[in-house]
C-alpha cells in the first residue's frame, strides 16, 4: 500500500481546500514535495486546482520546480485538455498524468493516451458525491455534477484503459472526520486497476481505518501540510498495526 | 565517457531518467537519431507506452541500434527491457529486437493491474549491476506485462502470490522491469553501478 503526499496547488502556492471551497495558502510546492520525499512518501501529487476551472493554461515550469529533486513517481493533473497536454507535462518531469473534468468531457482521450504513453501513466482523478443512494462524478474542482454513476465510470475508464484511478470524496474532502468509507469499498469492488484514495484523513486511526478496505494507495493533504503528523509517523503505525505496506 | 538515452517521438518522457542520470553525475546524449549513436560508450533504453508503439517508433534506427546494444554496456528500463525480447503480446504481436530469449506477456494474477508501487527484488545472482544495494531494497514498478525468460534471470520479484523476472542479465546487456529513476536512492545506486561498468 502506497502512502501518497497530496499537493493542491494554486500556482505559485500549495493551498489546502476544505470542501473544495476556502483556500489557504500552506506553502511552496518545491519545498513541500521534497519535505515529503524526504519523510518516505511512495509518490507525489501534484494538483493545480485551479486551471481547469479558469481554464487557464497549464503552468509547466513550476511543475518541473517542484519535481526537480523527488525520486518517486511524480503525478500531476489539473486541465488536462489534450495529448499534447500529456506530452509537454512528461516533459515538464511528471510520470503520470492525472485527468478529470476533460476526461468526462472527452472520453476518447483516456483510449487515446494509454495507446500513447501506456496505462500505467494514465491516471483518472474521480471527485464523487453523494446523491440519494449513489454518488456522482463532479467536474470543474468539484463545482460541476456531471450527471455520471461513479461505478458506471470506474468501469468504463477501465475499459478504456485507464491505469489507476484517484478517488475523492467532495463531502469528506479537507473536514478530517475520516474517509468515506461507503463510497471506497464500492469503487474498490468494481475495479481491477489501482484505487487510490483520498480525502477525510485527521488522524491515524482514519488511515487505519481506510486501509481494512485494501485501497492500493493512500492520499494524505491537510495532515501532512498541517503537520499534524508525518509520512514516516504514518507507516510506523500502520506497520505495527499489521498493516503490509 | 557518454552515456546514450534513446528518445521516443511522441511520448518523450525521458526526463526522469535524465534527471536522475545528472544527479550521479553522468554526462547525457540523448539520442534522437542515427548520428546520436556516434560517440557514446553506454545506452540506456527507457520505455514509453506500448510494446507495439515503442518497436514501431524505433523502425527507422533499429539496425543501428541493435549493432550498439551489442557492443555497448546497455540497460533497458521498463518497456526498454522489454522489446529486447523476441515477440511481444501488447496491442497485438509484435516482434522485438530479439536480443533475449524471452516473451514479453499480460501479468497474470489476482492483485490489480497494472502492479504499481514499491516493492522488493530477490536477487537470484551476482551481478555489478546490484553492487551494494542491500537485500531489503525496494524499487519502484509500474507495469502490466511481464518478460518471461528462463535463462537470464538476474532478480525476482513477487507481486500477489505471482513471482515474475524484475531483472535480467545476458552478457553487457541488462536489462530491469523497475524504474531505477523513481526508486530513491537504491535506484540512483542501480545508476552509479552502471555508470561504473
Amino acid at each position: 500500500m502506497r502512502i501518497i503526499a497530496r499537493l493542491d496547488v494554486k500556482p505559485p502556492y500549495v493551498v489546502k481546500p476544505v470542501h473544495y471551497e476556502g483556500l489557504r495558502k500552506i506553502g511552496k510546492p518545491k519545498e513541500l514535495a521534497l519535505k515529503y520525499y524526504r519523510q518516505g512518501a511512495d509518490e507525489i501529487i501534484y494538483i493545480d486546482i485551479v486551471s481547469s476551472l479558469y481554464q487557464r493554461e497549464i503552468l509547466l515550469d513550476e511543475i518541473k520546480e517542484a519535481s526537480e529533486d523527488i525520486f518517486v513517481p511524480f503525478g500531476v493533473g489539473g486541465g488536462v485538455e489534450s495529448i499534447d497536454d500529456f506530452s509537454k507535462l512528461f516533459h515538464y518531469g511528471a510520470d503520470k498524468v492525472i485527468i478529470n473534468t476533460n476526461a468526462i468531457k472527452n472520453t476518447n482521450i483516456i483510449d487515446e493516451a494509454s495507446k500513447i504513453f501506456g496505462s500505467q501513466a494514465v491516471v483518472v482523478s474521480i471527485q464523487a458525491k453523494k446523491w440519494d443512494k449513489n454518488f456522482e462524478c463532479y467536474t470543474d474542482c468539484g463545482r460541476i455534477p456531471s450527471g455520471k454513476d461513479v461505478i458506471e465510470w470506474v468501469n468504463e475508464i477501465q475499459d478504456r484503459g485507464a491505469g489507476e484511478i484517484i478517488l475523492s470524496s467532495i463531502d469528506c474532502d479537507g473536514r478530517q472526520r475520516g474517509f468515506e468509507l461507503e463510497l471506497i469499498d464500492k469503487v474498490i469492488n468494481n475495479s481491477k486497476v489501482p484505487i487510490i484514495v483520498g480525502s477525510g484523513a485527521g488522524n491515524l486511526e482514519h488511515i487505519l481505518e481506510v486501509t481494512k478496505l485494501k485501497p492500493d494507495g493512500i492520499a494524505i493533504a491537510s495532515m501532512l501540510h498541517y503537520d499534524k503528523t508525518t509520512i514516516t509517523e504514518i507507516r510506523e503505525y500502520l506497520i505495527k498495526n499489521g498493516v503490509e505496506l | 565517457m557518454k552515456v546514450g538515452v534513446l528518445n521516443y517521438k511522441i511520448a518523450g518522457n525521458i526526463h526522469s531518467i535524465k534527471k536522475a542520470l545528472l544527479t550521479v553525475g553522468a554526462n547525457i546524449v540523448e539520442i534522437n537519431s542515427e548520428s546520436d549513436f556516434k560517440n557514446i560508450d553506454k545506452l540506456i533504453i527507457p520505455g514509453v507506452g506500448s510494446f507495439s508503439d515503442a518497436i514501431s517508433e524505433i523502425e527507422l534506427i533499429r539496425e543501428v541500434l541493435i549493432e550498439n546494444i551489442k557492443s555497448k554496456p546497455t540497460l533497458g528500463i521498463c518497456l526498454g527491457m522489454q522489446i529486447l525480447s523476441k515477440i511481444g503480446f501488447e496491442f497485438g504481436k509484435t516482434d522485438g529486437l530479439g536480443l533475449i530469449n524471452a516473451e514479453v506477456k499480460a501479468i497474470e494474477c489476482d492483485g490489480s493491474i497494472p502492479h504499481m508501487g514499491f516493492n522488493s527484488i530477490e536477487i537470484v545472482k551476482n551481478s555489478p549491476l546490484f553492487n551494494g544495494v542491500d537485500e531489503n531494497s525496494k524499487f519502484y514498478f509500474m507495469h502490466s506485462y511481464e518478460v518471461v525468460n528462463y535463462t537470464d534471470i538476474l532478480s525476482l520479484t513477487t507481486y500477489s502470490n505471482h513471482k515474475f523476472v524484475s531483472s535480467i542479465e545476458k552478457e553487457n546487456i541488462f536489462g530491469v522491469q523497475f524504474h531505477p529513476e523513481k526508486s530513491r536512492k537504491d535506484g540512483l545506486k542501480i545508476f552509479k553501478n552502471f555508470l561504473k561498468l
